[in-house]
C-alpha cells in the first residue's frame, strides 16, 4: 500500500541507526534483569529430577521455616491449565499431579535473595513415584493406556496432533512419474540460544494492579494467559516487555516464571524477580522439533515435480506449545517456491518426556525444507539437470496459488537464484572444483505473518497510534515486541518516511499493555508487514492533515506539499519551506491535538477452503536462495563451510543493513544447526538433558562462522507496507540443505540427518567407498589424490 | 545467577603465606585465575570453607631464561596469554606457545594461569554439570556425590579426562614441576605428577602449591608440535590432544630422528606417554615411515573413553590421523 | 553472611563496596553498583557477555571474584564511552553498521574489541585478527558479519589517523 502523494523513498532502503541501539551499547537500557525495585524478593523454582513421575506429596514446611523465606507456591496454586494455542491448554504453571520431563517446575519460592531461595528449594521434600518415561516418539505413540499417557490433559494417548491432507491424486501421479526419489530424513532437535536468559519481575501496586515485566516476545498473549491462570480481570494486569536480549521463538509463549513471580508478588505484597539460570533456559526450550521425515517425490523426465508424498513424525516433548500449528506447518509451508502437481502430507506429533518443543526461527518448516531440497538435489543428479535449472523449471511464479490453495503475491525467487548463481560463479566454477570441494544450492519461502490470529476474533491483527506534538516530534505507540530484530526502528522509518522527520525525532514506545494498542507479538515474521501497515495507515493520515494545513497557508493544492528532511516543502518552489514544528503547529491549530490510530487486518482470501486451510496462509511470502561452498576433509569427516551466498526477496528493504543483518543472522543459525548444534536428552540416563549449557550446546563462534554474503532482492508485494515482506526467518531455511547439497557435490555423499557431524560424514564416505568397490557406483569426481586418502 | 557456595577468601602475598593459609584451613583450595575452579564450585562439586588466592603472589609471575641452569622458568601465575605471546617461548618452545594460545578463548586465556592449567581438574560429561543435573541422572558418581561411574559402569576408579592443553606439551618437552608445601620444596618430572584417578589426579600433597614449571632449553635441533581438535575453533575444551617432539641430528626435516616423544591428553585422568617409538629413530623425519610408525603406535596405545562429549570410537580413529598429520606438518614447515 | 569492604577503581572512579567473599565481580557490578551494562548469559565462562576490562585486559567478570578486583581498575561498557568523551568510536561504528541487534552481547564484544584495537596501536587489524580477538564472545543474532565490519571500519579509521599523525610528525621534523 504505497501512499501515492509523497516524496518517494527519502528514508526507505537507506542505512539507519537504530532507535534503541545506542542506549543498549552504552549500558543504560534496562533489560528485565536490570530492573531493581525497592523491597524486591528473588524467587527460584525447584525442578523435577525425574523425566516422568507422579507427585505423591510436597512438604514445604522445612523450606518455609528458613529465615528469609517469604512464600512458596506449588501446582495447587495454578490449577487452571494454559497453552499458547487456545485449543490445547495442556500445561500448568507448576506441576499439579505429575512431572513430565526433567526440569519441569514443581515449587517456586520467594526469599530475600537467591542463595536463600536456593537453600529453601533444597529443603522442600517432594515424594515422587517414578513412572515409565518415553524418549522415542514412535514408542510413545504406540502406547494407548492411561498409565503411559504423558500429558495429563491428553485425550488421545500420546498423540499430540495428527494432520493428513491430500491435494490431488498423489499415488496415481507417483505411479505415472518418470522418476521417484525416496528419502528418509532426520532433523535433530536444536534450540534458540538467545544470550539473555528468561527473566520476569512482578509488582502489585497498592491499587491491586499487577505489573509483570518479562523478557517475552508476546506480551499480549502473556497478558491473556496471566489473566486466565491467576483469575484476574485483564484490565487489572499490565505486561511490559523491557528491551530484550534475543528470542528467536524461545520467548514466544508464557513460561512458569511469569506466573510464579506474579503469584508470589500477590502473596507477599512485595516485588518478586525470577531469573532463569542458563540450564533452566534449556529446560524451558520450545526449540525446533526433531522430525523424522519420509519423502517420496515424483518427477517428469524434464524435472517437473508431479507429486510429493510426505510422512512426518514430530517429537513434541511434554507439552503442546505451538505444536498444533507446528504439525500443520510441517506440511503446509512446503508448497512454494515450487509448483507441486499433487501433494499429500501426513504428520503426527507425539508427546515425549522431554522439554517441550515449539517455534524456533522458521517454525515448523525448516525441517521439511531440509528434506525437500535434498530430494530436489537427488532428482537433479538422477536426471542430469543442473540443480539451479531444476529449481527454475519448478518455480511457482508470482500472483498464483499453491497446490494447498494459498494465494501467493509477489515472488522474487528466480531473481534470488540468479543472484546466488552469478555471485558464486556457479556456472564457471562448479565443474572445476575438484573432489573434496563443492557448491550446493537450495531455495525456500516463508510467511509474512499468518492470516489469522492465534485466538479467533474479528479485530485488527495490528494497531498503532501516533501522536505529533508542537515541538516537531512524533511518538509512536505500538504493542509490538522488538526482540532485537529492529521492529521499533522499522516503525520509526515508516513514520519518518511519511512525516518527513528524521529518525531521531521519533520516539517509539512499545510492548507495554497499558500504554500501547494491542499487538499479537513477534512471531511468524508478522511485524513488518502487519504492524508496518498499521503504522503506515496512522502516519499517512497525519501526513495528510499536516500537508493540508501547510497547503492552506501557502494557498497551494495539498499535493504540492512534501514532508522530508524535517521540513514541509513546496514541491514546485523548493525555496519555500517551513520546519516540521511550524507545520505541526499549523495542523494542531486546524485540527486540535494531532493523533491518529492505524490498524491492519489481513485479506481473507488467501487460504484454502478446507479444515486447516487457514493455517500457514499469509498475506505475502518471502523467497530465499542459498548457495554454499564447502570443503570436506575425507579423512576426518570435518566439513568446512567456506562461504554462503544468500539472496532474499523481502519485497522492499525498509532499512538496508537491518535486513542484511536478519539474512546473515538467520543463515548463521542454520549453519550452526547443520554442523554442530544438538539438543536432546539422554535416554540411557533417565532422560537427563544431554548438556544444558553453552559449552555443551555448541553455537558457532566468530572463528567457526563462514563468510556470509547477503543480497537483497526486492519483489514488492501489494500487501506489504511499500511492498515489504518478511526477512527475519525465511533466510534460515535453505542454508541447511544448501550445505548438504554442497557436501554431495564435494564428495558424493548424502547426509540426510543433521547435524553433519564428522563421524556421520565418515560413515557415509565409508558406505560410498564400499559401493564403489562393489561396482555399484563409479568414483564421484576427479580431484587431487591426497583429497581421497581415507582414514 | 549460578550461585557460589559460601567461602572466605585469603590473599597472602607470598608462597609461604599461601602454604600457611592452606594448612590453617582444612579443606581450603587454591584459586589462581579462577576459570576452572569457579565453574566447578558453581556446580557445587566442592564446598571449601576458604579459597586461598594467588592473585597477590607476585613471585609466581616470573618468566625467565636461566642459562646457568639450562632452563626456562615459568611461574605458576603466568597467564596463558603471556605464554602464548612471549618471544622466548615462541622461539624456544613453539609447541607450548601454540598450545597456550588455543586454550578456551582469548578472554579466558587472559585470566587462566599455567599453574591452574596444569592443575586443571579432570573433566567428564557426567560431572561438569550442576548439582541438580547430577541429581537427574540418579545422584552423581564417584567424583561427585555418588558411588558409581557412568563411563565405566563397573569401574571402581574415576576415569575423568585430563583435559589441559598444555600438560601434554609440557611433558613432551620434559618439563619439571616445582612444588612448595609444608615440607618444603620439591621438583619432579611433570610426567610423574599425574596418576590414574580422576578424583585426585595429581600427586600434590596436602598443602602443596605449584610454583613453577621448568623447561630444559633445547640441547640440539628439534621439531615440536601440538595438535588439538574440538568441535568449535574457540571456547571448547580439547577432544583430541597430541603433543609431538622429535630431536634431530641436524636442523632440517630431512635429518635423522634421534629421539621421539609423543604425549596424549583427554584419555583418562593421566596423560599418556606413547612408548615403543624406537623404530622411528634413525630415520629422517621426512621419511613417511616416521609419521606412520608414530601414528600407529599412538592409535594402538591410546583409548579415548566416553568421558567427554564426543564419540570415543571416532576420537580413537582420529588419534592416528592427527598424529600423522602433525608429523607431516612439521616436515612441510621445514 | 559477613561482608567485606572492597575498594577498587571502576570506570575511573574510586569506589568502595561491601560484598560477601563469595560474590563475583559481575554480581557486584550489576546489583551493587548498578552498572547494568555488563550482562550475564551463562555465569560460567561459556558466552563472554560479562566481559569487562581489568587493568585494561578483557576478562570474564562472572569468573572473577569481587575480591580479586580490589586495588585494580575495572572498565565496563559504561566507562568505554566516558573514556572517549561520550561515545567511543566503536560504539559509533556499531551503531552505523547495525552491529547490535538485541545488544545483549554487545557490551562484552565492545570491551574485547577495544583491547584489540589498542594493541594494534594504529595498525589495521585483519579480519582473522578480529575474529580471533572476539572468539570468546558469542553473539546469537548477527551472524557476526556486521560486528566484524564495524570493528574493521574503526581499525581502518585508526590506521588512517595514525598514518596522518605520523606524517605530520615527519613533516614537522
Ligand atoms: C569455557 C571454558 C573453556 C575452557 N577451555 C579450556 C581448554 O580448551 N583447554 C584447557 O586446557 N583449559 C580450558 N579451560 C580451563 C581453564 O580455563 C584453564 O585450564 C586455565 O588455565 C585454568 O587456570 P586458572 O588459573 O584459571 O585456574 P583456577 O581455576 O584458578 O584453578 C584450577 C585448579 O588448579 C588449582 N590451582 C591453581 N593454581 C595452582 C597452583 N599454583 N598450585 C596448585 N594448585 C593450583 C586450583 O585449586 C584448581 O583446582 C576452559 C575453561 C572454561 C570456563
Ligand atoms: S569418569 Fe565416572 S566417576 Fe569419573 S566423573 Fe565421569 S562418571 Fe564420574
Ligand atoms: S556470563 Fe560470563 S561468560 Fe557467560
Ligand atoms: S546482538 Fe543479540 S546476541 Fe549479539
Amino acid at each position: 500500500m504505497p501512499s501515492e502523494d509523497r516524496e518517494r523513498d527519502w528514508q526507505l532502503g537507506k542505512v539507519h541507526r537504530k532507535v534503541d541501539a545506542m542506549e543498549r551499547m552504552r549500558g543504560v537500557a534496562r533489560y528485565t534483569d536490570d530492573l531493581k525495585l525497592p523491597g524486591m524478593l528473588h524467587a527460584k523454582i525447584l525442578r523435577s529430577p525425574h523425566a516422568h513421575a507422579r507427585i505423591r506429596g510436597i512438604d514445604l514446611a522445612p523450606a518455609l521455616a528458613l529465615p528469609g523465606v517469604f512464600a512458596a507456591v506449588t501446582g495447587q496454586d495454578f490449577k487452571i491449565p494454559y497453552g499458547i494455542i487456545p485449543w490445547t491448554p495442556d500445561e500448568n504453571a507448576l506441576a499439579v499431579d505429575k512431572v513430565c520431563h526433567v526440569g519441569d517446575g514443581v515449587v517456586a519460592i520467594a526469599a530475600i535473595d537467591e542463595d536463600t531461595a536456593n537453600a529453601a528449594c533444597k529443603a522442600v521434600i517432594v515424594d515422587y513415584e517414578p513412572l515409565r518415561a518415553f524418549f522415542d516418539p514412535e514408542e510413545a505413540l504406540a502406547v494407548r493406556d492411561r498409565e503411559g499417557t504423558i500429558n495429563p490433559y491428553s485425550r488421545k494417548g500420546n498423540v499430540s496432533k495428527h494432520v493428513l491432507l491430500e491435494f490431488g491424486e498423489v499415488d496415481a501421479e507417483l505411479a505415472a512419474s518418470d522418476l521417484v526419489i525416496e528419502g528418509d530424513y532426520e532433523f535433530g532437535g536444536t534450540t534458540h540460544g538467545a544470550i539473555e536468559p528468561h527473566c520476569a519481575v512482578a509488582l502489585v501496586e497498592p491499587s491491586g494492579i499487577l505489573t509483570v515485566w518479562s523478557a517475552t516476545q508476546v506480551s499480549h498473549y502473556l497478558h491473556r494467559e496471566l489473566a486466565k491462570v491467576l483469575e484476574l480481570p485483564p484490565h487489572r494486569i499490565r505486561v511490559i516487555q523491557p528491551p530484550l536480549g534475543g528470542a528467536f521463538g524461545g520467548k514466544s509463549e508464557p513460561f512458569d516464571l511469569e506466573f510464579c513471580v506474579a503469584k508470589l508478588a500477590m502473596k507477599t505484597g512485595r516485588p518478586v524477580k525470577l531469573l532463569y539460570t542458563r540450564e533452566e533456559v534449556f529446560y524451558a526450550h520450545r526449540g525446533r522439533h526433531p522430525m523424522k521425515m519420509k519423502y517420496r517425490t515424483g518427477f517428469t523426465r524434464d524435472g517437473k515435480i508431479k507429486a510429493v508424498d510426505a510422512r512426518t513424525i514430530l517429537d513434541g516433548g511434554a507439552y503442546s506449545s505451538f505444536g498444533l500449528v507446528t504439525t500443520y506447518y510441517s506440511g503446509q509451508l512446503l508448497c512454494a517456491p515450487y509448483a507441486f502437481g499433487t501433494y499429500r502430507f501426513d504428520s503426527t506429533r507425539a508427546y515425549t518426556n522431554k522439554p517441550a518443543c515449539g517455534p524456533k526461527r522458521g517454525h515448523g518448516s525448516v525441517q521439511p525444507r531440509f528434506a525437500m531440497e535434498i530430494q530436489l538435489d537427488k532428482a537433479a543428479v538422477a536426471l542430469g539437470i543442473d540443480p539451479i535449472d531444476l529449481r527454475r523449471r519448478n518455480d511457482i511464479g508470482a500472483n498464483t496459488q499453491t497446490i494447498n490453495e494459498f494465494r501467493v503475491g509477489s515472488n522474487g525467487f528466480l531473481e534470488c537464484l540468479a543472484r546466488v548463481e552469478a555471485a558464486s560463479g556457479w556456472r564457471e566454477r562448479r565443474a572445476k572444483l575438484g573432489y573434496g570441494r563443492g557448491l550446493g544450492v537450495a531455495g525456500s519461502t516463508y510467511i509474512s505473518g499468518t492470516n489469522y490470529p492465534i485466538y479467533p476474533n474479528d479485530m485488527p491483527q495490528a494497531g498503532v497510534q501516533i501522536c505529533l506534538d508542537r515541538s516537531g516530534r512524533a511518538r509512536v505507540f505500538s504493542g509490538a515486541n522488538d526482540i532485537g530484530q529492529g521492529s521499533n526502528t522499522m516503525l520509526a522509518v515508516i513514520t519518518s518516511e511519511e512525516l518527513g522527520l528524521p529518525i531521531e525525532d521519533i520516539r517509539v514506545l512499545s510492548a507495554d499493555t497499558d500504554l500501547c494498542p494491542v499487538d499479537l507479538g513477534a512471531y511468524s515474521s508478522r511485524i513488518t508487514l502487519m504492524v508496518g501497515n498499521a503504522c503506515l495507515d496512522a502516519a499517512s493520515k497525519l501526513r495528510r492533515k499536516v500537508c493540508e494545513s501547510v497547503a492552506k497557508r501557502w494557498k497551494v493544492p495539498r499535493d504540492r506539499v512534501v514532508l522530508a528532511g524535517r521540513m514541509a516543502i513546496d514541491r514546485e518552489d523548493p525555496d519555500r519551506h517551513v520546519d516540521s514544528a511550524q507545520a505541526f503547529q499549523w495542523a494542531e491549530a486546524d485540527h486540535g491535538l494531532l493523533g491518529e490510530v492505524g490498524s491492519y487486518n489481513t485479506p481473507k482470501d488467501r487460504h484454502g477452503e478446507y479444515r486447516g486451510g487457514t493455517i500457514g496462509a499469509s498475506p505475502a511470502y518471502s523467497f530465499t536462495a542459498h548457495l554454499a561452498e564447502v570443503e570436506v576433509d575425507v579423512e576426518t569427516g570435518i566439513v568446512d563451510v567456506k562461504k554462503i551466498w544468500i539472496a532474499h526477496d523481502c519485497g522492499k528493504a525498509l532499512s538496508k543493513r537491518i535486513v542484511e543483518g536478519q539474512i546473515e543472522g538467520s543463515t548463521y543459525m542454520g549453519f550452526g544447526e547443520a554442523l554442530m548444534e544438538e539438543h536432546g536428552v539422554d535416554p540411557e540416563h533417565r532422560g537427563a538433558h544431554a548438556g544444558p549449557s553453552l559449552l555443551d550446546y555448541r553455537m558457532p563462534t566468530f572463528l567457526d562462522t563462514p563468510e556470509l554474503a547477503a543480497m537483497i532482492v526486492e519483489a514488492p508485494d501489494a500487501n506489504g507496507p511499500y511492498g515489504a515482506k518478511e526477512a527475519g526467518e525465511g533466510p534460515l531455511h535453505s542454508s541447511i540443505p544448501a550445505i548438504a547439497n554442497a557436501i554431495y557435490d564435494a564428495v558424493g555423499i548424502r547426509l540426510d540427518r543433521i547435524p553433519f557431524s564428522p563421524p556421520r560424514v565418515l560413515a557415509a564416505l565409508a558406505e560410498r567407498r564400499r559401493r564403489e568397490l562393489a561396482g555399484e557406483l563409479s568414483p564421484h569426481k576427479p580431484g587431487p589424490d591426497h583429497a581421497r586418502r581415507s582414514a | 545467577m549460578l550461585r557460589l557456595p559460601q567461602f572466605q577468601v585469603e590473599s597472602p602475598d607470598t608462597v609461604e603465606g599461601v602454604v600457611a593459609a592452606l594448612q590453617r584451613h582444612a579443606g581450603a583450595r587454591v584459586i589462581a585465575g579462577g576459570t576452572d575452579i569457579l565453574p566447578n564450585l558453581k556446580h557445587f562439586l566442592d564446598t571449601p570453607p576458604v579459597l586461598v588466592s594467588l592473585a597477590r603472589v607476585t613471585a609466581l609471575r616470573g618468566l625467565q631464561r636461566d642459562d646457568a641452569a639450562g632452563l626456562l622458568r615459568i611461574g605458576a601465575g603466568v597467564t596463558l596469554t603471556q605464554i602464548a605471546e612471549d618471544a622466548q617461548v615462541r622461539a624456544l618452545f613453539p609447541s607450548l606457545a601454540h598450545a597456550a594460545g588455543i586454550v578456551a578463548s582469548p578472554v579466558i586465556r587472559n585470566m587462566g594461569t599455567l599453574g591452574g592449567n596444569v592443575n586443571l581438574d579432570t573433566r567428564c560429561r557426567y560431572v561438569n554439570q550442576s548439582e541438580f543435573w547430577r541429581g537427574s541422572i540418579g545422584g552423581g558418581c564417584l567424583k561427585s556425590e555418588g558411588n558409581v561411574c557412568h563411563v565405566v559402569p563397573k569401574g571402581r576408579n574415576c576415569v575423568a579426562a585430563m583435559s589441559s592443553d598444555n600438560v601434554p606439551v609440557l611433558i613432551s618437552l620434559d618439563a619439571n614441576i616445582v612444588l612448595v608445601g609444608p615440607e618444603g620444596r620439591r621438583v619432579l618430572p611433570l610426567a610423574d605428577y599425574f596418576h590414574a584417578d580422576g578424583v585426585a589426579h595429581t600427586l600434590a600433597r596436602p598443602g602443596e602449591v605449584t610454583v613453577e614449571l621448568q623447561l630444559p632449553l633445547p640441547a640440539g635441533p628439534r621439531r615440536a608440535r601440538y595438535t588439538k581438535w574440538s568441535v568449535r575453533r574457540s571456547i571448547d575444551f580439547p577432544l583430541l590432544s597430541v603433543a609431538l617432539r622429535f630431536d634431530l641430528a641436524a636442523d632440517s626435516p630431512h635429518a635423522e630422528v634421534l629421539a621421539a616423544k609423543v604425549v596424549v591428553g583427554v584419555l583418562g585422568a593421566k596423560p599418556r606417554v606413547v612408548t615403543r617409538l624406537d623404530e622411528a629413530l634413525g630415520k629422517p623425519l621426512s621419511d613417511p615411515a616416521v609419521a606412520r610408525i608414530v601414528s600407529e603406535a599412538t592409535h594402538a596405545q591410546c583409548k579415548p573413553l566416553d568421558n567427554v562429549p564426543y564419540e570415543a570410537a571416532y576420537r580413537r580413529e582420529m588419534l592416528r590421523v592427527y598424529t600423522r598429520r602433525g608429523v607431516e606438518a612439521m616436515v612441510a614447515e621445514g | 553472611m559477613s561482608h567485606l569492604l572492597l575498594s577498587m577503581t571502576v570506570n575511573g572512579e574510586a569506589v568502595q563496596v561491601a560484598a560477601p567473599a563469595h560474590h563475583t565481580l559481575l554480581e557486584v557490578l550489576r546489583y551493587k553498583l548498578d552498572l547494568i551494562g555488563t550482562k550475564q548469559g551463562c555465569d560460567k565462562g561459556d558466552c563472554g557477555a560479562c566481559t569487562v576490562q581489568i587493568d585494561g585486559v578483557p576478562q570474564l567478570s562472572c569468573l572473577t571474584l569481587a575480591v580479586h578486583a580490589v586495588g585494580r581498575a575495572v572498565t565496563t561498557v559504561e566507562g568505554l564511552g566516558q573514556q572517549a568523551g561520550g561515545c567511543h568510536p566503536l560504539q559509533d561504528a556499531f551503531d552505523r553498521w547495525n552491529a547490535a541487534q538485541c545488544g545483549f552481547c554487545t557490551p562484552g564484544i565492545l570491551l574485547s574489541a577495544e583491547a584489540l584495537l589498542r594493541r594494534c596501536a594504529g595498525r589495521e587489524p585483519t579480519r582473522l585478527q578480529v575474529c580471533e580477538a572476539l572468539a570468546g564472545n558469542l553473539c546469537r543474532c548477527t551472524g557476526y558479519t556486521k560486528i566484524i565490519d564495524a570493528v574493521l571500519d574503526v581499525g581502518r579509521q585508526m590506521a588512517v589517523a595514525a598514518a596522518a599523525s605520523a606524517g605530520e610528525v615527519a613533516h614537522a621534523e
